[in-house]
């Protein structure tokens, strides 16, 4: 077990202009389960990668228990990977798959299949160990790729989308079972997914990577309240945060026919920088509908049973938004209705540039 | 992935049927000559040598005929010895050479590997007969014509391309992640290819193996003209029982039928592992 | 990429590492690529003797005047040996035939084969034999196949097709006296057709089925999923087996030696090179020259093959 730390770490592919991964500073505490989120070609995978060896670090480097691991082959690098499909041996058993880094480690063979045995009981994976992964459900196939990463006990997890090829029931199943496993094993790990709601329920912290650049590494919640910038904004929160470029006169930002008093730090702010818009940013559960406020047309109802998500068109400029708004489970507003509907609190605001306007901008703090 | 559905709803049943015999008529045809062939080869040679006829009494004599010694002629044994050695010694070569090269294609390439690639099949493309008289000239001066030496190397120099091709498209279907898999693991490159490569990619080795088999055991331009007189492989011994003085027929046919039977049960074994690593490595 | 490096290094001189490390780098660079340059040496090195070395050799003899019987010494004479190709009536016959059998042998055989594979590409009793016999023909030696049809097909008193041709009242042809070079193509075309059709078969067999029932969806006829879709498909499959075909089938010498020996409507030009040389002629100068021609020819096959081969390798790249 061991802590981990990215220190700079850049990864150029040959014959691109940037760099996959840009600069990645990060450091990972003993025993974390720490995510990789961001959409697709942000380098999350590719730093994932990095960590296991698999991709060499062009410059800068990466630790591991504080040992420069930068220039180490994998093989010896003392880390265990779960392979978005898995990549099991197809002919090996399902015992031999898992018994396989133990054998490269030279240990005895009652001693793996004991360790094979312990760990397929964790997993429930027992009745199967004779078998060969061609004979395995997607989902006894994930829990193998898993079985094979602890039962080597290494120094560090990696895994890379591990969840993403099973049906959505048995991914919300198995995320749970699986930070389960992580907290009662106590490895440090580093989890890479797509996924912001995985990313969100699994990490201890989520890292939100974009374009190669590290934009936030924070706990979810965190992440989800205090969003450092306009991509995570964005990116974190399901459905995501309404964000609307409002213009700024004297301190108040207005949409419509709604007035946002600006708080004193932001309003210093848009001075300084000498903003005349700003992006005005609400998550769907601090707007409510209501008699105040200003109004639009309602465009779509989404019923989700608990609560719904009232999508109102409204005016603005010479264009249409649209702005969603989460109102209680039992609403009677349907589709074609004018609605109020009133800021309640958590605003946030950013420069249309990007940059969170009410706090120091903090990436890549640990 | 197969495209063949069966029936299609709205597709005639009598369609489906006359087609599927037609298949079989196609089939028949073309197999004819081969079958005509093997009949003929248990004929009498006055039969053989009459109009067709599908009903005899077959014989095994021919056989005892074309496998018997004449001396100072080429034997049956003689030529199988030749062929059988010249066949193994060369494909086990291009197997030597082939399968690390194909590694470097396709798993761990270099940074030129389709130029390498390109090279490799290019020499396919350069007629042998460009290069026929300069290997005389070699061969003679060398003391090599008429020896097994010769061929065993030329026939690796042949068959070398296609192994290489081949072989790497088998070895493109080494998932990626399993060897990177295996790196994490622990293992070393001797672990890698003995425990994730190898297994998968000995189907694909074997047919190669075959294919190589075949074609230098079909082999005739090249051993004619080098090893007319000793080292003289099969097909050339086939040739040597036609004769320009009375009836061969039969004894043809049977020397035939001896000559193609190894090759073509290869060939059958491995058929469709065979297209797969000439086709489909070329078009994904 | 800058080359300004991150200032929150580790604790303990972060310049010395990174210097350290990008030597370290370099080193595991040299190394890493000769690892992977080392398992192709030997077969590149051998391949670009055996094979290329002779070639060089050709074009030398080429230039020269050189009989080896009787004995005459070498003697360099330019381009002598190629403008007395143009004139010789026996090297322009069997240029024609070169170019007239390789032509039709793959065009017949590819359109043959593409039915064929057709007709295989759906289910019905006994479809794996039916292939298995289909394939037969091309795994059998080359100098059989030419003996068979010869001797057992084509011929005037015992072959098949003179019975069969009797049966109906026509008197005996001797194909291979009066078509030597149609005996040659038909012989040709029944060895090479199953290689076409196994290769289209690869093609159709990796269609994907979606496609089709979309377009079935669609409305469209059997014929116009044929053009519009299957073919299209297959081009890649065309162009490979084209190309394969060209190449082995330009250099056909085995069929020719046992159906006809030879002679100027049938004899190509790898043929007329044997025989002027090491089949009698022993005129290697001359011979030399005829080869290169072939060579010449071959290339210029293989540009337009490589090109097709290189839109092949496009889309993949292990790196």
């Amino acid at each position: 077990m061991a802590e981990v730390r990215y220190e700079g770490a850049t990864r150029l592919y040959e014959g691109t202009e940037e760099p996959a991964v840009n600069a990645l500073d990060l450091d990972i505490v003993d025993g974390e389960l720490l995510v990789l989120v961001g959409p697709s070609g942000s380098g999350k995978s590719t730093a994932l990668r990095m960590l296991a060896g698999l991709e060499s670090v062009d410059q800068g480097g990466v630790y591991i228990g504080g040992r420069d691991v930068t220039l180490v082959p994998p093989k010896d690098r003392d880390i265990a990977m779960v392979f978005q499909n898995y990549a099991l041996y197809p002919q090996m058993t399902v015992a031999a798959n898992m018994g396989f880094a133990l054998k490269q480690q030279g240990v005895p063979k009652e001693e793996r299949v004991r360790q094979v045995r312990e760990a397929a009981r964790i997993l429930d994976l027992e009745p199967y160990l004779d078998r060969k992964p061609k004979n395995l459900s997607g989902g006894q196939r994930q829990r193998v790729a898993m079985g094979r990463a602890i039962v080597r006990r290494p120094q560090v997890f990696l895994m890379d989308e591990p969840l993403s090829n099973l049906d959505a029931k048995l991914r919300v199943q198995t995320r749970t079972e699986l930070a389960d496993l992580q907290a009662r094993l106590g490895v440090t790990t580093v989890y890479v997914t797509h996924d912001q709601v995985e990313a969100m329920t699994m990490g201890h912290r989520v890292a939100v990577l974009k374009d190669g650049f590290l934009q936030q590494v924070a706990a979810p919640k965190e992440l989800y309240s205090r969003p450092a910038n306009l991509f995570v904004a964005g990116f974190i929160g399901s459905p995501a945060m309404n964000l609307i470029t409002v213009p700024v006169e004297d301190g108040v930002a207005s949409l419509n026919d709604l007035s946002l008093p600006l708080p004193d730090d932001v309003r210093a702010e848009v001075n300084r920088r000498g903003l005349k818009e700003i992006v005005f940013g609400v998550r769907p559960e601090h707007l409510e509908l209501g008699q105040e406020g200003t109004s639009g047309e309602v465009a779509v109802v989404e019923e989700l049973g608990s609560e719904a998500y009232v999508h109102v068109r409204i005016a603005h400029g010479a264009e249409t938004e649209l702005i969603v708004v989460r109102v209680g489970g039992e609403t009677s507003v349907t589709r074609g209705d004018f609605v109020n509907f009133g800021v309640t609190g958590a605003n946030h605001y950013f420069d249309p540039d990007g940059d969170r306007l009410d706090a120091k901008p903090v990436p890549g703090a640990g | 992935m197969s495209s063949d559905t069966g029936l299609v709803v709205g597709q005639k049943r009598w369609t489906s049927w006359a087609l599927g015999l037609l298949a079989w008529a196609v089939g028949l045809l073309f197999f004819f000559p081969i079958f005509w062939m093997v009949l003929n080869g248990f004929k009498e040679e006055i039969d053989a040598n009459s109009s067709p006829q599908l009903f005899f009494d077959p014989t095994l004599d021919r056989y005892r005929d074309v496998t018997s010694e004449t001396p100072g002629l080429l034997g049956f044994k003689e030529a199988f010895a030749n062929s059988f050695w010249i066949v193994l010694i060369s494909t086990i070569l291009v197997m030597i050479l082939a399968v690390p090269a194909a590694y470097s294609l396709a798993i761990r390439p270099v940074r030129k590997w389709r130029d390498v690639l390109f090279f490799f099949i290019s020499t396919k493309f350069l007629p042998i007969v460009g290069a026929i008289l300069p290997l005389w000239i070699i061969a003679r001066d060398l003391d090599l014509l008429n020896t097994r030496t010769v061929l065993i190397i030329l026939y690796t120099a042949m068959n070398l391309p296609l192994a290489v091709w081949m072989l790497r498209s088998f070895f493109m279907e080494v998932p990626r992640e399993l060897i990177e898999a295996a790196q994490i693991d622990g293992a070393g490159l001797r672990g890698q290819l003995t425990s994730v490569v190898m297994p998968i990619v000995a189907p694909g080795l074997a047919a190669t193996a075959l294919l190589c088999v075949i074609f230098a055991w079909n082999e005739f331009f090249l051993a004619v003209q080098l090893n007319p007189v000793d080292g003289s492989t099969m097909p050339i011994w086939v040739t040597s029982n036609v004769s320009t003085r009375g009836n061969f027929l039969a004894k043809l046919s049977a020397a035939s039928t001896l000559a193609t039977l190894p090759v073509v049960l290869a060939g059958w074994v491995a058929q469709k592992r065979m297209i797969r690593g000439l086709a489909m490595g070329a078009i994904k | 990429m800058t080359d300004t490096q991150p200032d929150t290094a580790p604790d303990a001189g972060p310049d010395t590492r990174d210097e350290e490390r990008a030597e370290e780098r370099r080193h595991l660079e040299r190394r890493e690529k000769w690892i992977r340059r080392l398992p192709l040496l030997p077969a590149l090195l051998f391949t670009i003797v055996i094979t290329q070395v002779p070639f060089v050799f050709s074009l030398f003899y080429s230039l020269t005047d050189w009989k080896i019987i009787p004995p005459t010494p070498r003697t360099f004479i330019g381009f002598d040996n190629f403008t007395d190709l143009v004139d010789n009536q026996f090297f322009r016959d069997a240029a024609w035939v070169s170019v007239v059998m390789t032509a039709s042998a793959v065009l017949l055989s590819l359109i043959l084969g593409t039915g064929i594979a057709l007709l295989l590409d759906r289910k019905f009793f006994g479809q794996g034999f039916v292939r298995t016999l289909l394939i037969t023909p091309f795994l059998v030696m080359p100098v059989v196949a030419g003996l068979v049809w010869k001797n057992q097909v084509f011929s005037s008193q015992y072959g098949v097709i003179n019975w069969l041709l009797n049966l109906v009242g026509i008197d005996n042809v001797e194909f291979v006296t009066r078509y030597p070079l149609w005996s040659i193509v038909i012989v040709l075309v029944w060895e090479w057709t199953p290689f076409m059709m196994l290769i289209i078969l690869a093609g159709l067999q990796g269609q994907p089925t979606d496609v089709l029932e979309a377009a079935r969806v669609d409305g469209a006829t059997n014929r116009a999923i044929f053009f519009q879709i299957t073919l299209p498909h297959l081009k890649p499959y065309l162009e490979l087996g084209t190309l394969l075909g060209s190449i082995y089938l330009i250099q056909v010498f085995d069929q020719i030696e046992v159906i006809t020996g030879g002679g100027p409507d049938s004899s190509n030009i790898p043929f007329f090179v044997f025989q002027r040389s090491i089949g009698g002629g022993w005129d290697f100068g001359a011979a030399s020259a005829m080869s290169i021609v072939v060579v010449i020819a071959s290339i210029v096959l293989a540009n337009l093959g490589l090109r097709v081969l290189s839109g092949l390798l496009e889309g993949e790249d292990p790196a």
